[in-house]
């Protein structure tokens, strides 16, 4: 055995052992855990041997495995859209009468996003359309005829108007499942306007559609500072119960209570307040993962809502004289008036933005505000940097807006599957794949002979690979996923019966035991090379286009063949030449 | 052991004409049956509710079905699955929500008697009735009178006052399909005897999206390999396989066509991983041809394919054995579309076989010649040294 065999050796022998260690999380995951805690990360890693991978690398079973709701929401743009062209229609006629530069009014059409102007008087229309132009410029101009002047939005803010609709429906979304605690909730971008969500281990599909389906609801609300100290009061009165993680913070002279359990401060507080108010939580988001919270704090809040967020108009984030990002909002003439009768009455108390029962902000009321436009200054930079104080304007603007103008969403699919159906199906689809592996295993050994049983070793390598590669990837097992599996195992046999074909063919040409082993593979190798090339292709187009059960299928594809490459030219190859080179035979068992 | 003992000399090529005749045939026989038949599309591709019950009690699919009609749902096909002693039943049904032609119909006379309203019209695909009032109203109170014309109202949106001050808009989201036919399973029974399984609820637009996006990836792949093989191999190589290719994806499109097995996301699937087993095996049998024109030059090539082909038959045999030979756990315990994958993928195997022998071989065969005559023309053409 020459240096470079061992080397080879070495490394196999190093690969296998690294996917037997690599597999371990998921051993743990599916088969010493219970079922109930399958996705549970932290009690995983605590229960891992300290020499294990961390917990994060294990198999993923999909939805479709274990039991859950895979959900799609559609955000309907069209609605909003059109809401906001005609909102934008009566800030023209308003602006064309402010001027002085005649008398329009303005009809949307609903169908066509289209925004009809049609002036009293047609000699004004020049000036009118020329000073509208210019001033809206989110506006061009589609036709005009005489007294009529038809309007559309413009292409790119009508595609970031989209956007911006749907980052608020991921938001309110996000916010609202966070709040129903459930674990591994994944929510992403589908599309332009659509949002997927995925939910293990959830069973009622009409209770989660009407948790992320409904439209947010925004609410100004007072904060009850007549005593600041009234949570410390009351943790000194009524101790919190062990274990709760409940603790008292200090903001700014209020006391409040935190905990990382929202229903642990619900609970704890229950009773314990006024009649008329009511506690309310704010999300201490976590600085270490987006979109989750790390803690909750306690507001006391008044039980009325004087002001919704129907009542809201406009809501934008930008920078200020001083550089200090601030949010800008503006409400509609009933709002307006609600809305300085409210800040006349509570100057010096502070107003909490919430949606979605969840407290955004509280800034403090400085003066009365009239006029129906209100400014948030954003407090002190403190620790943060610019660009997250800016960033935290912004979301605060989201935040308003999604209150304020609702993109409504509607379901565009929704599949659930039952946490027994799950169940049965790992069983049978596993069954399964075990026996079309047993069958092949069984037929190359009987077929090949020791050549056989070599192909099975590396059969059985490439199975578990396929395995550690998905929990590397983070990839998720699905049904078709195993189908998938299996298909891979079939190509995998198929390199290793080219390769023998070839080797018995040299053998029946009269070479060698050694030379026909050696053109075997090497002539093999270019057949087999572009036979996986060609359906890695095929896997990576199923990938990039496919979504959920189809890209289930194709990881495990693209993973199997990257693996099949491995054990059957270097893996078969190396055990092989031990027996015929090393062993110097004049024989080889094919 | 051996499946072939002796070396085999079959004329494969020979029967080429007959061969590529008789699959023209019954391609083109699938194709004029997807055109005037159709597939029988799955919920994926359609749009529409499948909603998976598990009786606990022995019932059969006569009784769903008549429960279910009474209950409220009329166009519901019901279907067992699994052995019979499962009591286990597909339910499917058109809509994604309760909100039909005819129901809408309803929910807009009775949207109408509220009051003064305008610009009443349903927007089926997303289950919503939209609306202006000039008048404000609750929503409670519009929920009741549309609930009462038939249709079930998860939400009553409020979507605000126009600017114009023509009124204030309002969305009526009807139910979904599946609380109904929970409801409608149930109904009279103290505590339902079924477990709710599985709910596949795709609305028409995301079928629309998920089929195109389905027939997209086919195509990209099948150019894709296309280009591979013109790269590695010869040109003349590269239309006989792509030919192959579309030749089995067709005749495994001719499984889901004739056996009605649902045409979903799974059959995609199905027929991609065809796209690469196809080729695969012609590249297998292309890689033999390229080896053997080398040693048998001055042989015909139509000559030098069939010892090719005969040369790799056991190979191919093989292959296609063991292939099929793994798929038989899924063909055992694989149910549903894990069962008709299987079968597709069998299918697949025989045909990816056949095809790389009768269909990418004759192409290059002919390629080959019509490039060969045109070459001869060509000389013949120049003029001849004096």
């Amino acid at each position: 055995m020459d240096r470079g065999w061992w080397w080879k050796f070495g490394m196999i022998v190093a690969v296998t052992l690294g996917t037997i260690w690599f597999l371990i999380p998921s051993y743990y995951s599916l088969v010493v855990m219970d079922r109930d805690q399958r996705n549970n990360l932290a009690l995983l890693q605590e229960r891992l041997p300290k020499w294990a991978p961390p917990a994060k690398y294990r198999l993923n079973l999909g939805l479709d495995l274990q039991g859950g709701i895979h959900m799609v929401m559609r955000v309907d743009t069209k609605t909003a859209l059109q809401k906001r062209t005609e909102r934008r229609g009566q800030q023209i006629a308003t602006y064309v009468a402010d001027k002085k530069l005649g008398e329009v009014t303005a009809e949307t059409d609903p169908e066509k996003l289209q925004l009809t102007l049609k002036a009293k008087d047609p000699a004004t229309m020049d000036a009118i359309e020329k000073d509208v132009l210019s001033t809206f410029g989110d506006f061009k101009r589609i036709s005009r005829s005489g007294d009529t002047l038809v309007l559309a939005p413009d292409e790119s803010q009508v595609n970031r108007f989209r956007e911006e609709a749907v980052d608020q429906a991921m938001l309110v979304i996000r916010r609202r499942i966070d709040k129903w605690g459930v674990a591994e909730v994944d929510v992403r971008k589908l599309g332009t306007d659509s949002i997927q969500i995925s939910l293990p281990g959830r069973s009622n599909p009409e209770q989660a559609k009407e948790l992320v389906g409904t439209t947010a609801q925004l609410e100004f609300r007072m904060v009850d500072d007549t005593n600041p100290q009234f949570f410390a009061q009351m943790l000194q009165t009524n101790p919190a119960p062990a274990g709760s993680d409940i603790t008292l913070t200090d903001e700014g002279g209020f006391a409040q209570l935190q905990s990382p359990s929202r229903e642990a401060l619900l609970e704890y507080t229950k009773g314990k307040v006024p009649e008329n108010r009511q506690v309310v939580t704010e999300c201490i988001a976590n600085p270490m993962k987006k979109n989750e919270c790390s803690s909750y704090r306690t507001y006391l809040l008044d039980k009325a809502v004087p002001l919704t967020g129907e009542s809201l108009s406009g809501a934008d984030a930008s920078v200020n004289q001083m550089n200090e990002p601030e949010v800008n909002i503006s409400f509609d003439p009933a709002g307006a008036r609600e809305f300085e009768k409210l800040t006349e009455a509570g100057v010096g108390r502070r107003m909490a933005i919430v949606l979605d029962d969840n407290v955004h902000t509280a800034p403090n009321i400085n003066e009365k505000i009239g006029g129906g436009r209100a400014r948030i200054t954003m407090g002190r930079m403190g620790a943060r940097t610019r660009d997250e104080w800016l960033g935290e304007a912004q979301t605060l603007a989201l935040v308003l807006k999604a209150g304020a103008l609702p993109a409504p969403v509607t379901v565009g699919e929704i599949r659930q599957v039952g946490a027994s159906l799950g169940d049965e199906l790992i069983k049978k689809g596993s069954l399964s794949a075990l026996v079309g592996l047993g069958l092949v295993v069984l037929f190359m050994a009987l077929y090949y002979r020791k050549a056989g049983l070599i192909a099975d070793i590396a059969l059985l390598l490439n199975g578990l690979l396929i395995l550690a590669g998905l929990a590397f990837f983070n990839a998720t097992l699905t049904l078709p996923g195993i189908a998938g599996f299996v298909l891979t195992l079939g190509i995998a046999v198929d390199a290793n019966v080219l390769i023998n074909e070839r080797i018995r063919e040299e053998l029946g040409h009269g070479k060698s035991a050694k030379a026909a082993v050696d053109q075997g593979y090497d002539r093999a190798f270019w057949t087999i090379f572009d036979a996986h090339v060609t359906a890695l292709i095929a896997g990576f187009i199923l990938f990039f286009t496919g979504t959920g059960p189809v890209r289930g299928f194709a990881t495990t594809l693209i993973v199997g063949l990257l693996a099949s490459l491995f054990t059957s030219i270097v893996v078969t190859r190396v055990i092989m030449t031990y027996f015929v080179h090393g062993k110097n035979a004049q024989t080889v068992s094919v | 052991m051996q499946i072939l003992k002796n070396k085999t000399n079959i004329d494969f090529i020979g029967k080429r004409k007959p061969a590529v005749f008789i699959s023209t045939l019954v391609n083109l026989a699938i194709l004029v049956g997807i055109a005037t038949v159709g597939f029988n599309y799955g919920v994926d591709f359609a749009g529409g509710t499948v909603v998976e019950l598990k009786f606990n009690h022995s019932i059969n699919a006569a009784d769903v079905r008549e429960r279910a009609q009474k209950g409220g749902l009329h166009d519901v096909s019901v279907q067992n699955i699994g052995s019979a002693d499962e009591n286990a039943f597909l339910l499917r049904m058109g809509g994604v929500t309760q909100l039909t032609e005819e129901n809408a119909e309803k929910a807009k006379k009775a949207i109408e008697a509220l009051g003064p309203v305008r610009n009443v019209y349903a927007d089926l695909a997303n289950g919503i009735v939209n609306f202006r009032s000039a008048t404000p109203m609750a929503a409670e109170t519009i929920k009741k009178a549309v609930e009462d014309s038939g249709t079930g109202v998860q939400e009553v949106r409020v979507l605000g006052e126009s600017q114009a001050g023509a009124g204030t808009d309002y969305q009526v989201v009807a139910s979904g399909m599946a609380d109904k036919v929970y409801s409608a399973l149930s109904a009279g029974l103290e505590k339902p005897d079924f477990e709710q399984r599985r709910v596949d609820y795709v609305g028409p637009q995301v079928g629309k999206q998920l089929r195109n996006r389905g027939i997209m990836a086919l195509l990209y792949s099948m150019v894709a390999i296309l280009i591979y093989v013109a790269f590695r191999f010869d040109f003349k190589f590269g239309p006989g396989a792509l030919l192959a290719m579309i030749h089995d994806v067709i005749m495994v499109a001719g499984y889901y066509l004739v056996s009605r097995r649902e045409f979903g996301l799974t059959a995609i699937a199905a027929l991609l991983t065809i796209v690469g087993y196809s080729v695969n095996d012609t590249i297998v049998i292309y890689d033999r041809i390229r080896e053997d024109m080398a040693k048998f030059k001055g042989k015909p090539l139509a000559e030098v394919i069939n010892i090719a082909i005969n040369d790799t038959l056991g190979r191919t045999i093989l292959t296609s054995g063991t292939t099929a030979l793994s798929l038989i756990g899924l063909l055992i315990f694989g149910v549903g579309e894990i069962f008709d994958f299987a079968m597709a993928m069998l299918v697949g195997i025989l045909v990816g076989t056949y095809s790389s022998v009768y269909i990418a071989s004759p192409l290059t065969i002919w390629l080959d010649e019509r490039a060969a005559a045109k070459e001869a023309r060509h000389r013949d053409q120049m003029p001849k040294p004096a």
